[in-house]
């Protein structure tokens, strides 16, 4: 068994608002896992929990069978990423960076030699003796990365790294540290509230909503098979449908639009059938210009009609907003496709949803 | 990877955990300030209601009933009351010519109005005895008859002495206050006096507010300027003083005290109170370009300046030249002797053995504010840190008990430390009450700005340092110091200049051993050599500025940004 960091039964309360709930979960050694959802689900502060800056209302912290819950930051040796960088202003990058090292008395030539390997694995070595304000947002937080690793941590905790920085350089310093997390194998914790972040970069993630964990998955299946409303709406974007199931039909009996589904209803209650979400992907829906078009052996009562009323592009995929049945329906399909067919703006189109497509949430 | 290997990480040693330190440091400060605080403030109340019989009201009772002390509380309200009256309204034209005109030479104006506060609060009284006194220069060059000892002399001094810090509040009010507010008015077509009436006053009127309020607890509180100019006009300060230093009754002093914390304590309340509405009503929106202004509005408010900044220049000439002609005043009716007598210098006033006094006072005040200086300007960074940053249990009891001292006049505080350390011989008397003093009389606004400072320090940075395995003292000393330099040494300066310039606190405190050049001045005046006065005053008035103009340049040379 590796170095594994267990969470159990975490709470922590502030006064009388609950920020985690019952938290329990096992970080494996050398896993890089996300914490994802929403500001002020809980995730910041289940990081400063195992930080050590915050002291769990109960519940325990082990990491590699010990109990750490109450061993003081200093002593923990977990390396952290702050959002603001928090890089000293009045120290080279060089001071910065071996500052952990000097706290724990490291000799100078030593710390010098662990200083010029970091810079070096993350190409900053000509800015050595440049102060953080000199440096750009991006080179700042790679300043502040290997800082964090100097000490040799045994877990790297990550506090939205990137929010600050603008689009391009997120993305790639995003694979730098996934880069630096392979090569050193290093157990990453990673909160962000950035679903494409969390999705791309970690082995498992970690859905939190309101203190609560919704679902941990492998990103893939957080995507494809959200085991909740929130999270199949937190993460990428979801077409809701309100109504009830009727056999293997779903019905909104205010506007009598029905979809046939070929999900398995046999576990909703009687109670649960009288209201239920169902939900699709935009990039599911097939987009036809006309009745003709639709190929044959279609199943015919998941054809509608609508009306295409905005259009953006999104560059790969074009993202529609057709006006169905009162709703609003995100179509995405892919610019290739939407040029081919010369879909417009006002045009009356045919939409199908396969049914097996579409998610059931109680 | 095997070099790495090579490198030996220790764990980091730490000997307490952060919580502890932090509880440590706030059991200090609370140890600290309830004997130099709390404990003196209680031996006031137990003076004033505790006699050999128990618990009386005798004291009140014999304070009402005497017509020559019961009138000090009149004096002083109807004292506080004009004087209130007349700066908030000179600082609220004064500050609308700086915020919102384009009239030339603001820099100059403003420079010469912070001018009061690096001096003792009796150098207006003093300048005012110099020039319309009984031997005054005006008086005897004009053959005046009039009598300038009283509630007119006193008023006037406290006039120039609450000014800057009214003036003060009211440019940052005018500055922040949303100038497009006017231009929205006049837009609408309202004429240039209703958008004055309807608009700006309204739109200020929390800073107005504040600025009386803290007028009339600078003016109540005060005690240099009515000591020398009052006469026999007496006000609870310096009926205070009476009583003890004059009749020994430590225990009538203790309960004009009480007497006086009431509308002192309500007064800072207040402004406490005004100066949070007036930060919530200032928008942080940009702030447009103010239109060049009209002719006769330039006039008018450059007239307004002009009179104020003129009226502080003279009194500290008169102040200066008093000191350095060999004659000042002469004799009535000798008008052209007056006037030539002007230019006959002379150092004799700054020989002061001849007066009974001593030029080491300057030295003695010179190294006492020096360490006053120092320890005030660590302390208050300690307490802004632990408060801010480390925020232990407790540490909003500490904030409250820091703020407390700013309420406080520091005539009662110092009464207070003669009642509660009468015993203690380490302290009485001696340099070392002298220092705690002044210290804790001025650790409100050292701490106040502390924590502004530490509010602009991200919250990330400590957590960063404690993350790598600094423990709260290396933190501290390694991270938080070298980034507050600018908020320490503005402390230094702060320190050094209340230390330098006191009365009301150390007035009890001092004594022939530790004398200070700001109690002197009182003394000289009392004795009646208002040259040597005038020569203390400017030694006092002359380091304080040097220093003050020293720390601006070195503050400029490296590049730092003073507020």
């Amino acid at each position: 068994m590796g170095k594994d960091l267990i969470l159990e039964k975490l709470t922590k309360k502030f006064e009388k608002i609950v920020a985690v709930r019952d938290m329990s979960i096992e970080i494996m050694e050398g896993e890089f896992v996300c914490f994802l959802g929403p500001s002020g689900c809980g995730k910041t502060t289940t990081l400063r929990m195992i930080a050590g800056f915050e002291i769990p209302t109960s519940g325990k912290i082990i990491y590699d069978g010990d109990v750490i819950n109450d061993i003081i930051p200093q002593r923990r040796n977990f390396g952290i990423v702050f959002q603001s960088y928090a890089l000293f202003p009045h120290m080279t990058v060089k001071e910065n960076v071996g500052f952990g090292l000097k706290m724990r008395k490291v000799e100078k030539s030593q710390m010098s030699r662990r200083v010029d390997e970091l810079l070096h694995l993350v190409g900053l070595e000509d800015q050595k003796f440049k102060y953080p304000p000199e440096l750009s947002g991006g080179q700042q937080q790679r300043v502040a990365l290997i800082r964090s690793l100097a000490t040799f941590p045994q877990i790297l905790l990550l506090d939205e790294p990137l929010s600050a920085l603008d689009a391009k350089i997120r993305v790639n310093l995003r694979a730098e540290i996934k880069r630096v997390q392979t090569d050193l194998g290093i157990t990453m914790v990673y909160v962000t509230h950035d679903q494409e972040e969390a999705l791309s970069i970690s082995d498992r993630v970690i859905v939190m909503n309101h203190g609560y964990i919704e679902q941990v998955d492998k990103p893939i299946e957080i995507y494809k098979n959200p085991n909740s409303k929130f999270v199949a709406d937190f993460v990428g974007t979801s077409n809701f449908f309100e109504g009830e199931l009727e056999a293997d039909m779903f019905l909104d009996k205010s506007t009598g639009l029905q979809f046939a589904l070929s999900r398995d209803t046999r576990d909703f209650s009687a109670q649960q059938r009288k209201a239920v979400s169902i939900s699709i992907r935009p990039e599911k829906i097939h987009l036809y210009k006309n009745l003709a078009k639709i190929p044959s052996g279609l199943k015919k009562t998941n054809v509608k009609e609508g009306v295409i009323d905005v259009v953006t592009f999104l560059g790969v995929i074009v993202r529609s907003i057709i006006s169905m049945f009162n709703e609003y329906v995100i179509v995405d399909i892919t610019e290739k496709d939407f040029e081919k067919a010369m879909f417009k703006t006002g045009e009356t189109v045919q939409l199908y949803f396969p049914p097996e497509d579409f998610l059931i949430f109680s | 990877m095997e070099e790495n290997q090579a490198i030996v990480i220790k764990p980091v040693k730490t000997v307490l955990p952060d919580q502890a330190v932090a509880y440590i440091i706030v059991g200090i400060f609370a140890i600290f300030f309830a004997i130099f605080l709390i404990l003196p403030l209680a031996q006031i109340l137990k003076s004033s209601f505790v006699t050999e019989g128990g618990f009386t009201f005798q004291n009140y009772i014999e304070y009402f009933g005497k017509a020559r002390i019961r009138r000090s509380l009149y004096n002083s309200l109807y004292v506080a009351g004009v004087t209130t009256f007349i700066t908030t309204i000179m600082a609220f034209f004064m500050a609308y010519a700086m915020t919102r005109t384009t009239i030339r030479g603001k820099s100059f104006y403003k420079a010469v109005s912070s001018l009061p506060l690096m001096a003792p609060s009796v150098v207006q009284a003093l300048a005012l005895i110099s020039l319309f006194g009984r031997n005054g220069l005006v008086t005897n060059w004009l053959g005046g008859k009039w009598d300038i000892y009283g509630p007119t002399g006193i008023i006037i001094s406290e006039l120039f002495y609450c000014f800057p810090y009214a003036l003060l509040i009211l440019i940052t009010t005018l500055s922040a206050v949303d100038a497009r507010l006017n231009e929205a008015a006049e837009s609408l077509g309202a004429g240039a006096l209703k958008v004055f009436w309807k608009v700006t006053i309204p739109s200020a009127r929390y800073g107005i507010f504040s600025a009386a309020a803290l007028a009339f607890n600078l003016t109540i509180t005060d005690f240099g300027n009515p000591i020398v100019i009052g006469g026999d006009y007496n006000v609870l300060a310096t009926e205070i003083y009476t009583q003890v230093e004059g009749m020994q009754r430590f225990d009538l002093g203790a309960t004009i005290s009480v007497i006086l914390l009431v509308p002192a304590v309500l007064a800072f309340v207040l402004n406490n109170y005004f100066t949070k509405r007036n930060y919530s009503l200032i928008s942080g929106a940009a702030r447009p370009f103010i239109r060049p202004s009209s002719r006769s509005k330039k006039l008018i408010f450059s007239a307004v300046s002009i009179v104020i900044v003129g009226a502080i220049i003279i009194i500290f000439w008169a102040i200066l030249w008093t000191s350095i002609v060999d004659v000042w005043g002469g004799r009535a009716g000798q008008s052209k002797q007056i006037l030539r007598w002007l230019t006959a210098f002379s150092t004799r006033h700054y020989n002061f053995s001849h007066r009974g006094r001593s030029i080491s006072v300057v030295w003695t005040s010179l190294w006492i504010s020096l360490i006053v200086a120092f320890f005030g300007a660590w302390l208050t960074l300690f307490a802004g840190y632990i408060v801010e940053k480390r925020k232990p249990k407790g540490n909003q009891l500490l904030y409250l008990i820091t703020v407390l001292p700013a309420a406080i006049p520091g005539l009662v505080l110092g009464l207070g430390y003669i009642l509660a350390f009468v015993r203690v011989n380490w302290l009485y008397y001696k340099a070392s009450i002298v220092i705690l003093n002044i210290i804790v009389a001025n650790f409100t606004l050292g701490m106040l700005s502390t924590m502004t400072n530490m509010k602009n320090i991200d919250k990330s940075i400590d957590e960063a340092s404690t993350s790598l395995g600094a423990d709260l003292p290396k933190s501290f000393f390694q991270v938080i110091f070298p980034l507050s330099r600018v908020s320490f040494w503005n402390n230094i300066l702060f320190f050094f200049e209340r230390s330098m310039v006191t009365i009301s606190a150390v007035i009890f405190l001092v004594s022939p051993k530790t004398q200070l050049a700001s109690i002197t001045i009182i003394h000289l005046i009392d004795d009646g050599y208002i040259e040597s006065a005038c020569a203390m005053s400017t030694i006092v008035v002359a380091i304080v500025v040097v220093v003050h103009v020293l720390f601006l340049a070195i503050f400029k040379i490296k590049g730092i940004k003073v507020v």
